[in-house]
C-alpha cells in the first residue's frame, strides 16, 4: 500500500509527537519544530501531516481539555501507536545500515 | 483587580476558518490558531499576531481542510449530507472551458491577442501615470511643504518659480506659520573641478540647512546635525562620489566650484531617487553663495528675482494655504514695495505636489497627458473586451446543445453563467500572463522615450498587483457578463430542438452598436494623431523668422571683453564658419527676462512689458534677422544704442518704424538711442504670442556664442572650434548645441505624447479589425448556404462582397458621425496651448475616415473573398 512509506518530515513530526509524549498537540509541535529545526514552521503543514499519520494509522488522538489560554477549544492529542513505533524503528534502522555501510574513505577528503 | 481582557485574533478571519473547515477540524484548528496567536502578541506585538494569524489561515488552505471525514477513519457520525468537494464543479468548468478553447482555435487566438494587447498598453500607461504621480511624494509632511513663487500682475500676468532674495528671511521674522523655511538657489551645468585633469560639469545647489529637514534626501555619511551649517563644506550624492573618487573615501576632498569657490566635502547622500524633480547633485551651504555669485544675494534687493532662487517652507499643521497667500504674503509685498510696485508683485504658495505639473511654473509634466494616457488605456481595454462579447455572443447560437442539455440535466442559471465567467476568467488569466510579458518587453523602448527609469515587478508593487488584479475583474465582468446572460437564458427544448434562431439570441443590434465604439474609438486616435503630428511639423518646421539650421551654440565660461574679442577673430577665421556672435541667449528661448520700458519724452514708464536680450553687432547677422528700418547696432560693450522688433513698435503707439528711429529710450534704467527695427521673429515657442523685445550691446550679461557654419563642412569645423575654444579655456569643458535642437527640445513633451498616440492608435485599429475579422468569420460561416443559394443563381463576387461589406460600412460611417465631432472638441482644446497653430480642416478628418475604411475593407474582404470564391456545390451539397 502505497500509504505505508513514511516520508521524511512525517518521520519528523512523528518523532516529535513521541518526544512530547503526554502533551503532543499541534501548536506544541509547531513550536517544538521551529526551535529545534530553527526555521518557521506553518500550522498548516503540521497539520496536514498529523492527519496522514493518522489516516496510515501511526498515531492515534483524543480531545484533551478544553482551556482559557485557546479560547474555551479542546486540544486534539496524539500519541505514537504500535505501527507508528515500529515504523520510526525501521527508517532509524535503514539510516544506520546505510551509515554502517559508508566506507571511511567516503569522508576523507584530499586537502 | 481585573485583568484586561486578552487581544483578539481578526474577527473575519476566524470566522472564514469556520465557514471552510471540515466540520470535525473547526474546534481543533480554531483552539490553534487561538493559541498561537496569544502566543504571537506576547512575543511580536498584536498587530504583527493578527498578521501572522492571517497568514497562518491562508497556509492552512488544502484540500484536507474542508474534506469532510472519510467512512474509515470516521471518528463520530455527522449527521449532514456527503458534501461534494466545492472544487469539483470548478475543475469541470476548467475542463469544458479548455477544450471549447482548444477546439476554436482561431476565437482564442483573437481574443487573447487582442487582449493582451489591451491589457499590456493599459499596465504600461498605469505605470507612468503611477511613477508621474509619485514626484517628491516621499518626503515626511509633504502635503505641508509649499514653494513661494512670484506672480507679476501687469499687462498680463507672469509666474516665475523664483522669489526676490530677502523673501526667506522677511517670511521668517514677520510670521510664525511655518516649522521650516528654506532658501535654495540652483545652479545647473557648473564647472568641478576635482584635480587639474579631472573636471566634470554638475547641477549643484547652495541651500540652507534646514533645506535637508524639508525634504528627505538622507545622508550616508556625515552628521546631518551639521550639514550645511558652515561655510566651504559640501555635501555630494553617492553617484558623483564614486564617478569622482572611485572607491576613495570622499570625505575630507576638495572641489573647486567653477576655479573661484574651493568647498571640503563633510557628507555623502543617498543618491537621488528617479521621481524627484530636485536634481542637483552637490550641495554647498545657502551662506557661500554670497562667495560664488554674489549678485545673487545682494540685500534687501526685491526688484529681482531669479527663477532658480527658490524658497520653500512647511507650514505648520493646521495652517491654511490660502489665508497665507491672501493676508501673510500680501502683507509681505506690501511692506517691501512702494504702492504701485506692490500691485505688480504678488507672492503665492504651490503646494509640492503642483510642483511637478504646473507648466506655467517649470513642471516637466502636464496633469492633462496624464489623463489623456489614462483615457487612452481604459478605450483600449474596451476595445478588446468589446471584441470579446462580440466573438462570444455570435457563437453563443453554436453553443444552444450544450446549454439545452445542461439545462435538461439540472443545471440552474445562475451555475451556467458561472461556467461562461470561468471561461472568461481563462482567457483574461491567459492574457494578462502574456501581457505582462508583452509589457515587460516593451519597457526598455518607454524608458527610451521618456527618457525615465519605470520597473515593472507585480510581486514587489503592491499598487500594480492591485490594478491587475482589479483590471482583471473589470475584464472579466465587462466581456464575460453580457455573453453569459444570453447563453444562460436559453430555453432548454427550443435548444435541443435548434429552434434558436439568431434572433433569439439577440444583441445584433448590440453587436452593431459595440463594433461602432469600436470603430470611434480608432477614428478617434487616429484624428488624434493626424493633428498632433501636423500642429507639431508646423511648430518644428515653421519659418520662425531667423535662420536656425546649421548655427551652432557654445556656452561661455567667462566674458570678459579681450577674450571675446580674440575669440570672435580666431573663430571667424575659421573657414568652415561664416558669422560669430556672442549674446546671452539665441534668438528662441524658453526663458527671457522682461522689463519696462520709457520712450522719449514720455513721462511715464509704458504699461507694458518688454523682453530684452543682450547680443553683439553681429547678431543679426549670423540669425539672418532682417533690419526693417534705421539700422543694426554698432559694436560696443556697453547699453547705447536699442533694435526693436515691429510689435514692440506697435505697442508704443508709432504708425511707423521710422517714428522709432533715433528717439531716446530708458530700458532696465539704461539710457540708449533706437536704431532700428527689425522683423518680427518667434522668440519663444509657438505656444506663446510675440510679444516686445529689444536687443542691446551689453557684453557682462554675454554667456554663449553662435557661429553659422558651412552646413558641408560642419564636422571638421566643429574639430577646429573645439580646439580653439580650448585654447582659450583650458580648464572648462567644452560643449556646443545647435539652434534646431533648442527648438525641438520647446516641443519635447508633445512629441512623446505623438509617438504614444501612435502606438496606441495602432494598436486600437489592430483589435478592432482583428474583432471584425472574426466577425466577418463567423458571418460566412453563417451565411455559407445563402451565399452557395445566390451564387447558383447567378450572383457576382462583386455582389457577394457587398453582401458583407455593405453592413460594415454603415456601422464605419456611424463611427464616424460619433468620432469626428468628439474628437474636434478635444483636438481644439489641445490646440489652445498654441497661438500658432493649424487649423484642423477637413482633409485631416477625411484622411482618418479614409484609413478606417480601407483597413477595415481589407480585413472584411479578405475572409468574405474565401466565402464568396467558394463552388456553391460544397455548400449546398450537404443539405
Amino acid at each position: 500500500m502505497k500509504g505505508t512509506q513514511l516520508g521524511e518530515f512525517e518521520e519528523i513530526v512523528l518523532l516529535a509527537i513521541a518526544l512530547l509524549y503526554d502533551d503532543a498537540y499541534s501548536v506544541a509541535i509547531v513550536e517544538e519544530l521551529t526551535n529545534r529545526l530553527e526555521r518557521p514552521m506553518s500550522l498548516g503543514v503540521v497539520h496536514r501531516t498529523m492527519q496522514r499519520l493518522e489516516e496510515k494509522g501511526l498515531v492515534n488522538s483524543r480531545f484533551g481539555e478544553a482551556t482559557a489560554e485557546r479560547g474555551g477549544r479542546r486540544k486534539r492529542l496524539f500519541t505514537v501507536t504500535l505501527a507508528g513505533e515500529q515504523a520510526l524503528r525501521e527508517a532509524r534502522r535503514i539510516r544506520n545500515d546505510l551509515w554502517d555501510g559508508i566506507p571511511n574513505a567516503a569522508f576523507t577528503h584530499l586537502p | 483587580m481585573k485583568t484586561p481582557p486578552a487581544p483578539q485574533p481578526p474577527q473575519w478571519a476566524e470566522r472564514l476558518l469556520m465557514r471552510i473547515a471540515a466540520p470535525h477540524l473547526r474546534e481543533e484548528l480554531a483552539g490553534d490558531l487561538y493559541e498561537l496567536f496569544q502566543h504571537r502578541v506576547q512575543r511580536y506585538g498584536r498587530r504583527n499576531a493578527r498578521l501572522l494569524y492571517v497568514l497562518e489561515l491562508l497556509l492552512l488552505l488544502h484540500p484536507r481542510l474542508w474534506r469532510r471525514q472519510s467512512e474509515t477513519g470516521k471518528r463520530y457520525t455527522t449527521p449532514h449530507y456527503a458534501q461534494p468537494n466545492p472544487t469539483t464543479m470548478l475543475s469541470n468548468y476548467v475542463k469544458i472551458a479548455l477544450r471549447k478553447l482548444a477546439r476554436q482555435k482561431a476565437y482564442t487566438l483573437i481574443n487573447v491577442i487582442s487582449l493582451s494587447l489591451g491589457i499590456a498598453c493599459a499596465i504600461l500607461i498605469f505605470t507612468l501615470v503611477k511613477y508621474h504621480l509619485s514626484f517628491d511624494t516621499f518626503h515626511a509632511h509633504q502635503d505641508r511643504i509649499y514653494r513661494i513663487y512670484t506672480e507679476l500682475h501687469r499687462e498680463n500676468i507672469t509666474y516665475s518659480t523664483g522669489v526676490p532674495n530677502p523673501m526667506g528671511d522677511a517670511f521668517r521674522n514677520s510670521t510664525t506659520v511655518a516649522d521650516k523655511i528654506g532658501r535654495v538657489a540652483f545652479l545647473n551645468k557648473r564647472l568641478i573641478t576635482v584635480s587639474p585633469e579631472k573636471k566634470f560639469e554638475a547641477n549643484i545647489a547652495f541651500a540652507d540647512p534646514a533645506f535637508f529637514d524639508l525634504f528627505h534626501f538622507p545622508l550616508l555619511q556625515g552628521n546631518p546635525k551639521t550639514a550645511l551649517q558652515e561655510q566651504h563644506t559640501a555635501l555630494i550624492t553617492d553617484r558623483i562620489a564614486k564617478q569622482y573618487f572611485g572607491d576613495e573615501n570622499p570625505a575630507g576632498k576638495l572641489l573647486h566650484i567653477d576655479g573661484s569657490l574651493v568647498v571640503k566635502i563633510t557628507g555623502v547622500l543617498r543618491d537621488l531617487p528617479a521621481n524627484t524633480d530636485f536634481r542637483s547633485e552637490i550641495y554647498l551651504p545657502f551662506s557661500s553663495l554670497q562667495e560664488h555669485s554674489p549678485w545673487l544675494v545682494e540685500k534687501d534687493w526685491w526688484l529681482g528675482f531669479n527663477k532658480e532662487m527658490q524658497c520653500f517652507i512647511r507650514l505648520k499643521p493646521g495652517v491654511s494655504p490660502a489665508m497665507v497667500d491672501a493676508k501673510l504674503l500680501r502683507a509681505i509685498s506690501e511692506k517691501h514695495y512702494d504702492k504701485e510696485m506692490a500691485k505688480t508683485f504678488h507672492f503665492k504658495l504651490q503646494p509640492l505636489s503642483d510642483v511637478h505639473f504646473n507648466p506655467k511654473l517649470r513642471g516637466q509634466t502636464d496633469r492633462q497627458n496624464l489623463w489623456t494616457f489614462g483615457l487612452t488605456g481604459f478605450f483600449l481595454v474596451i476595445t478588446a473586451c468589446v471584441n470579446f462579447i462580440n466573438l462570444a455572443t455570435a457563437q453563443a447560437l453554436g453553443r444552444s446543445k450544450e446549454v439545452g442539455v445542461r439545462k435538461a440535466l439540472g443545471s440552474r442559471r445562475g451555475s451556467l453563467f458561472w461556467q461562461f465567467m470561468t471561461e472568461t476568467a481563462l482567457i483574461a488569466c491567459l492574457g494578462l500572463i502574456i501581457a505582462l510579458g508583452l509589457a515587460y518587453t516593451a519597457l526598455p523602448l518607454v524608458n527610451h522615450w521618456f527618457d525615465i527609469a519605470l520597473t515593472i515587478n507585480p510581486l514587489s508593487d503592491i499598487y500594480l498587483s492591485t490594478f491587475l488584479i482589479t483590471l482583471l475583474l473589470f475584464v472579466v465582468f465587462c466581456s464575460g457578463a453580457y455573453p453569459g446572460l444570453i447563453l444562460s437564458r436559453f430555453q432548454p427544448v427550443a435548444a435541443l430542438k435548434g429552434k434558436l434562431s439568431q434572433r433569439a439570441v439577440g444583441g445584433f443590434s448590440l453587436r452593431k452598436g459595440l463594433v461602432v465604439t469600436q470603430f470611434a474609438i480608432s477614428q478617434l486616435l487616429i484624428i488624434g494623431t493626424l493633428i498632433i503630428t501636423s500642429q507639431l511639423r508646423y511648430s518644428q518646421q515653421a519659418n520662425m523668422g531667423f535662420r536656425k539650421d546649421a548655427v551652432v551654440i557654445l556656452p561661455l565660461p567667462d566674458n570678459k571683453p579681450a577674450t571675446i574679442s580674440t575669440l570672435a577673430n580666431q573663430l571667424s577665421g575659421l573657414p568652415g564658419a561664416g558669422q560669430v556672435s556672442f549674446f546671452d541667449s539665441p534668438p528662441a528661448t524658453e526663458s527671457i527676462g522682461s522689463t519696462v520700458i520709457r520712450f522719449d519724452s514720455r513721462p511715464e514708464n509704458e504699461r507694458w512689458n518688454i523682453s530684452v536680450k543682450s547680443a553683439d553687432h553681429r547678431y543679426l547677422s549670423t540669425f539672418s534677422i532682417p533690419v526693417l528700418a534705421g539700422r543694426n547696432l554698432n559694436p560696443s560693450d556697453t547699453v547705447r544704442e536699442f533694435l526693436l522688433n515691429e510689435t514692440a513698435v506697435k505697442a508704443l503707439g508709432l504708425t511707423s518704424a521710422q517714428d522709432a528711429i533715433g528717439k531716446p529710450a530708458f530700458v532696465d534704467n539704461h539710457q540708449g538711442t533706437i536704431v532700428g527695427v527689425m522683423k518680427d521673429f518667434h522668440f519663444k515657442s509657438f505656444r506663446t504670442v510675440i510679444e516686445p523685445l529689444c536687443i542691446s550691446t551689453r557684453s557682462e550679461a554675454y554667456n554663449s556664442c553662435g557661429i553659422s557654419l558651412n552646413p558641408h563642412t560642419m564636422a571638421s569645423t566643429l574639430t577646429d572650434i573645439e580646439a580653439i575654444w580650448k585654447a582659450q579655456y583650458p580648464s572648462a569643458v567644452f560643449t556646443y548645441r545647435f539652434m534646431d535642437e533648442d527648438i525641438e527640445r520647446f516641443y519635447k513633451l508633445d512629441n512623446m505624447l505623438l509617438r504614444l498616440i501612435q502606438l496606441f492608435a495602432g494598436i486600437a485599429i489592430f483589435v478592432g479589425c482583428l474583432g471584425l475579422y472574426g466577425l466577418v468569420s463567423f458571418m460566412a460561416a453563417q451565411k455559407t448556404r445563402e451565399i452557395g443559394v445566390r451564387k447558383v443563381l447567378g450572383a457576382t463576387t462583386g455582389q457577394i462582397l457587398w453582401l458583407f461589406g455593405k453592413e460594415f460600412a454603415r456601422l464605419l460611417l456611424l463611427a464616424f458621425v460619433v468620432a469626428a465631432p468628439l474628437a474636434w472638441w478635444a483636438m481644439n482644446k489641445w490646440l489652445t496651448n498654441f497661438v500658432y497653430r493649424i487649423e484642423p480642416g477637413i482633409g485631416t478628418f477625411a484622411l482618418a475616415m479614409l484609413i478606417t475604411i480601407l483597413v477595415a475593407l481589407l480585413t472584411v474582404s479578405f475572409r468574405s473573398l474565401k466565402a464568396a470564391l467558394m463552388n456553391p456545390v460544397r455548400s449546398l451539397r450537404s443539405e
